[in-house]
């Protein structure tokens, strides 16, 4: 597998604060990419640094094997981009915008073929093209930015936070969309810090916080870091046989039911315990990543917010 | 405490800065006048000679007032009035489209009409302080005018005239507001309405009729139409009438409870004018990062270039009438002479003069554009076009080049204009020629002012709007007036303006204009090879 991104000890810093500090990431060719953070992370910082829109303080970064300070208009031709907060011209049509961004791609060379592309976007997307980009909202701005980035195929999508202000209906149109790129070989940076839609869309994920990553991993890998929760019906006389379990955490019996969470990896010989007891109405609930986020995050909340200051 | 008082004191929190630079400026403009009526019109018989000569050019007018007679405070309104009544207008329908029709298309109004305030209230709030703001405007006016010893009576006349325009346009401004969906399209019509009636109350002094001594002149029909129109027709220090003035406050009255009849029909956020629609697809100029630059800055170079060939048309058909000032007015000829040269013909001096003024007006409709790309920079509306394959370079250097062809756009319209207008010199060919070297000789200065911003652009972005304007205005101020003032040597050669190529007794001295020139030049390629190494400023 070819790497498209990569960086290695990326540091950027403003003045005194830092955004990131000593960053690795690494995203291979054909995978749609989770970056998850929590707002003010790095994520953003990230991306402007592998758009070479910023210049990193340490460390390198390298976008198809090349360093995309330097070779940043070369780059470009194979990228596509959807900012998180999407400003567009107040009196440019948002079909004028989508336009000047594919041209300037050199996306239009097969007039045809885009013109098609582009059509079919807008339908999908339920865009009005017509209207001044003052008069968007911010879903619709959102939608621009996406119309404009798939309308012209590339062969790396970065994403930052590009469902932010979309409805959920257009989110699953997003999400197909999102992968039909992806099985037209193209490989895509999705950043986030809505987790739903990185498990619905990623092969692979990166968590970073205050400027660091702390997790990488296919989602299944990231799994087996937490417990998955399991509930049946309660009865009374068991109370005493559960508790022997081994590997139950978090044991409560609440509204006719008992719940407890397991570590993962254990959860296979859990099971035959639960059968042996006849249990009923079991349901067994594969750990969620917001669990997962939480488990990075929630500790400590008020110093990643801090750190997010810049 | 009562919602309405409540409302209002949050309008007059938010606009302490803004109003009170516009009163203040506005009233210092006024002193300003009545203080060139002291020094330099100190003489009653110097001021009837203008006067008289307005009945040979009558166009002055229209950059002027009607004259009234040739009193000091007479004089002072003839030279200021219209201009501080322009001024009310703008500081007016500015302030009635940001509190009403800006709010709600960023939302904010829709907070507070979630309050008890509801949808009126906060209207009947900026009501209360646009009547307010223009109160203190017409007061300071009046200070003005009676702290420079003119009589009392006739400066709380000029105060109340300035006050009753500044509402009339208000009222204006607040329609704007109900009828189109955006701020811009509110104030751009504002604004056109203002200019409007400026010029209508122009062409009515110019078209009117001057009386025997030559001294007063009543205006024709189209000036009665224009709100500046009536404030003249109080005749400050002369008839001192206030009832055309209630024709103002009569409009105004009407236009406010339009804007409640529409207020209390439409939806909050809604406009009487639809949004119009635009083009689904780009035109064939949107292709490229130097055609985003241009459409983004097409409008302004165009409103520039119209301005400059306005400019230059004045300059040549004025010139004729020169040997009658200088035959009156010495003092003017002496002034014109210091800013072109001391060894310039009278003709010379004064072509020069204003095509100066055209180098300043080129000069600043560069930096515009170039200011357009800090903007771009600082909204995020770089960062998606960099993103594609445009460098930084490229993308800095686009702009560059707008900002050269709204320089040379606006140097060559004001040519244009002058070559028009000297078919009615005495000499055509020659004043044209001589108007066309003196368009020519602006260039260079304007281009340094150019690159001096590009630089800047690069190397401090966030100063790159206010430090750019000031740039223009510190250099101008010294290149025109610095030997009138008498400042020392060194910084009125540090302002390029002075070292324009002046057209002096048929020669031209273009060393000054060759070296800025190159030093133009390198500016721009430093700009562009800095914006290489430089990392997009985003916020501020």
């Amino acid at each position: 597998m070819t790497t498209v991104i990569s960086t290695r000890a990326l540091e950027k810093r403003f003045g005194r604060t830092v955004a990131l500090d000593g960053l690795d990431l690494e995203v291979g060719a054909g995978e749609i990419h989770g970056f998850l953070g929590p707002n003010g992370a790095g994520k953003s910082t990230t991306i402007r640094i592998l758009l070479g829109l910023a210049r990193p303080t340490g460390g390198e970064a390298r976008l198809f094997g090349e360093d995309p300070w330097r070779r940043a208009a070369e780059l470009h031709r194979r990228v596509a981009y959807v900012p998180g907060d999407v400003s567009l011209w107040p009196n440019l049509t948002g079909g004028e915008s989508i336009d000047l961004l594919a041209r300037l791609r050199g996306g239009t060379a097969d007039r045809r073929a885009y013109d098609a592309r582009k059509a079919r976007l807008l339908e999908v997307f339920q865009l009005d093209p017509r209207k001044k980009g003052r008069a968007y909202s911010k879903g619709n701005r959102q939608k621009v930015a996406l119309v404009a980035a798939l309308a012209t195929p590339a062969e790396l999508y970065i994403l930052d936070e590009p469902t932010s202000g979309l409805d959920p209906l257009m989110e699953q149109v997003f999400n197909r969309e999102i992968r039909r790129a992806s099985s037209e070989g193209a490989t895509v940076l999705l950043s986030s810090h809505i987790l739903s839609e990185v498990e619905a869309l990623c092969d692979r994920v990166s968590i970073i916080r205050a400027g660091r990553r702390v997790e990488s991993g296919t989602l299944p890998e990231l799994r087996h870091l937490t417990r998955s929760s399991v509930g049946f019906a309660h009865r009374p006389e068991q109370d005493a046989e559960l508790a022997a379990i081994a590997g139950v955490h978090d044991l409560v019996v609440d509204d006719g039911r008992v719940r407890f969470t397991v570590d993962s990896d254990r959860i296979a010989l859990v099971l035959p315990e639960l059968g042996r007891l006849g249990v009923q109405g079991l349901t067994v609930a594969p750990p969620s990543l917001e669990e997962l986020f939480l488990r990075h995050y929630g500790d400590d909340v008020s110093t990643a917010r801090e750190e997010a200051h810049r | 405490m009562n919602r309405l008082a409540v409302l209002l004191a949050h309008r007059v929190r938010r606009d302490r800065v803004q109003l009170a630079l516009w009163i203040v400026g506005t009233a210092a403009l006024a002193l300003m006048a009545t203080t060139a009526v002291a020094d330099t019109f100190g003489d009653r018989a110097e001021r009837e000679s203008i006067l008289r000569l307005t009945i040979l050019a009558p166009a002055i007018l229209v950059f002027r007032g009607t004259p009234n007679g040739a009193g000091e405070g007479e004089f002072a309104t003839f030279l200021i009035l219209a201009f501080l009544a322009l001024l009310a207008g703008l500081m007016s329908t500015f302030l009635a489209v940001r509190h009403t029709r800006g709010d709600e298309e960023q939302g904010r109004a829709e907070l507070v009409e979630a309050t008890p305030a509801g949808r009126t209230l906060p209207t009947a709030a900026t009501v209360v302080h646009g009547v307010l703001a223009n109160a203190v405007l017409g007061v300071a006016v009046a200070l003005a005018f009676g702290l420079s010893g003119l009589p009392a009576e006739g400066s709380a006349v000029a105060g109340a005239a300035v006050a009753a325009t500044g509402v009339a346009f208000f009222g204006v401004g607040l329609v704007a507001a109900q009828v189109f969906r955006t701020s811009r399209g509110a104030n751009g019509f504002s604004v056109a309405v203002v200019l409007a009636a400026y010029l209508l109350r122009g062409l009515g002094d110019a078209m009117g009729e001057s009386s025997e001594d030559g001294l007063t002149r009543t205006a024709a029909w189209p000036s009665r139409l224009s709100p500046i129109g009536w404030a003249q027709r109080a005749e400050p220090f002369a008839a001192n009438d206030l009832a055309p003035l209630l024709l103002s406050a009569g409009v105004a009255a009407a236009l406010v409870a339009l804007v409640f009849a529409f207020q209390s029909a439409r939806d909050s956020g809604a406009s009487i004018l639809p949004d119009a629609q635009g083009r689904a697809a780009a035109g064939p100029l949107l292709g490229s990062s130097l055609g985003l630059a241009w459409r983004l800055n097409a409008g302004a170079v165009l409103a520039w270039a119209v301005g400059a060939a306005v400019f230059g048309v004045l300059a040549t058909t004025l010139s004729p009438l020169v040997d009658e000032i200088g035959s009156d007015a010495p003092a003017i000829v002496e002034t014109l002479r210091r800013i072109a040269g001391e060894t310039a013909s009278f003709e010379e001096a004064f072509v020069t003069t204003f095509f100066t003024m055209v180098g300043i007006l080129a000069a600043a409709a560069g930096l515009q554009a170039v200011m357009r790309a800090r903007l771009e920079e600082a909204h995020g509306t770089a960062e998606p076009v960099l993103a594609t394959p445009v460098s930084r370079e490229g993308w800095l250097a686009g702009y560059a080049v707008v900002a050269a062809i709204a320089v040379v756009a606006v140097v060559g319209l004001a040519g244009a204009g002058a070559v028009l207008g000297a078919a009615s010199a005495d000499d055509p060919g020659a004043t044209a020629e001589l108007a066309l070297r003196a368009a020519l000789a602006q260039l260079p200065a304007a281009l340094v002012y150019l690159g001096a911003v590009l630089v800047l652009l690069v190397v401090a972005p966030r100063l790159t709007i206010p430090v750019g304007w000031a740039l223009l205005a510190l250099g101008a101020f010294f290149g025109v007036f610095g030997e009138l003032l008498g400042i020392p040597d060194w910084m009125h050669e540090l302002s390029p303006f002075s070292h324009v190529p002046v057209p002096v007794g048929g020669e031209v001295d273009w060393t000054g204009g060759s070296w800025m020139l190159a030093i133009a030049a390198g500016l721009v390629a430093a700009s562009v090879v800095g914006m290489r190494r430089r990392e997009l400023v985003t916020e501020g």
